[in-house]
């Protein structure tokens, strides 16, 4: 799965640690949801979503429908 | 409570159990290093839920989803294989000259390990029903 995790922490001139603060998570997580190596639950999918106010697909998105 | 205070406490507590360890040894006696255990547990539990920072999320608890399952599977084969390994070195010579210490303890640990097979499907039941099956 990709996500614009980067870009919108961008434009909100966010950090990974206040992001994780933000969404109650750890630092590490932020870091390994952005380089691809974790694929967050769909609470915290959401959670990130709606911290940056928009829709969980806006953020996250499959790669293909078979993954 | 700041992240590393914590973990300058799970220290104190590990300084605390050593300490009582060589008490009890002194003395004689296991209760001391029994009690200082669940107290020591106690301890890090409760020092664990005033910590202001997160320090566990799903990612976390996920990785000690796996490595705890791995963990049983490589420890499972492996004392599977040793206790294989014991009996039949055990019966090596015949079952008349049956090495008896040895292969009672060959036994002992297959039981044991047939009684954790017991145990996880026990769990794997429970964690069923509750996760919704």
């Amino acid at each position: 799965m990709k996500n614009k995790i980067k870009v919108y922490r961008a434009m909100n001139d966010l950090s990974q640690e206040a992001l994780a603060n933000e969404v109650g998570v750890t630092r590490q997580t932020i870091l390994a949801i952005e380089n691809g190596k974790y694929d967050p639950s769909l609470i915290l999918a959401a959670r990130i979503a709606k911290f940056f106010k928009v829709r969980i697909d806006d953020v996250f998105l499959l790669d293909s429908i078979d993954e | 409570m700041k992240r590393n205070y914590f973990y300058l406490c799970v220290a104190a507590v590990a300084f605390f159990e050593v300490a009582i360890f060589w008490l009890s040894v002194e003395l004689a006696d296991p209760l001391p290093s029994v009690i200082a255990i669940v107290l020591g547990i106690l301890g890090i539990y409760l020092a664990k839920m005033y910590i202001d920072e997160v320090i566990e999320d799903e990612r976390t608890q996920k990785i000690t989803e796996i490595t705890a399952l791995r963990t049983l599977q490589i420890t499972w084969i492996g004392l599977f294989l040793f206790a294989l390994w014991i009996i039949i070195d055990a019966l090596g010579e015949g079952i008349r000259r049956f090495n008896r210490p040895l292969g009672i303890f060959g036994f002992r640990l297959l039981i044991l390990l047939c009684g954790i097979i017991v145990l996880y499907v026990l769990l794997s039941l429970y964690y069923n029903k509750k996760f919704g099956a």
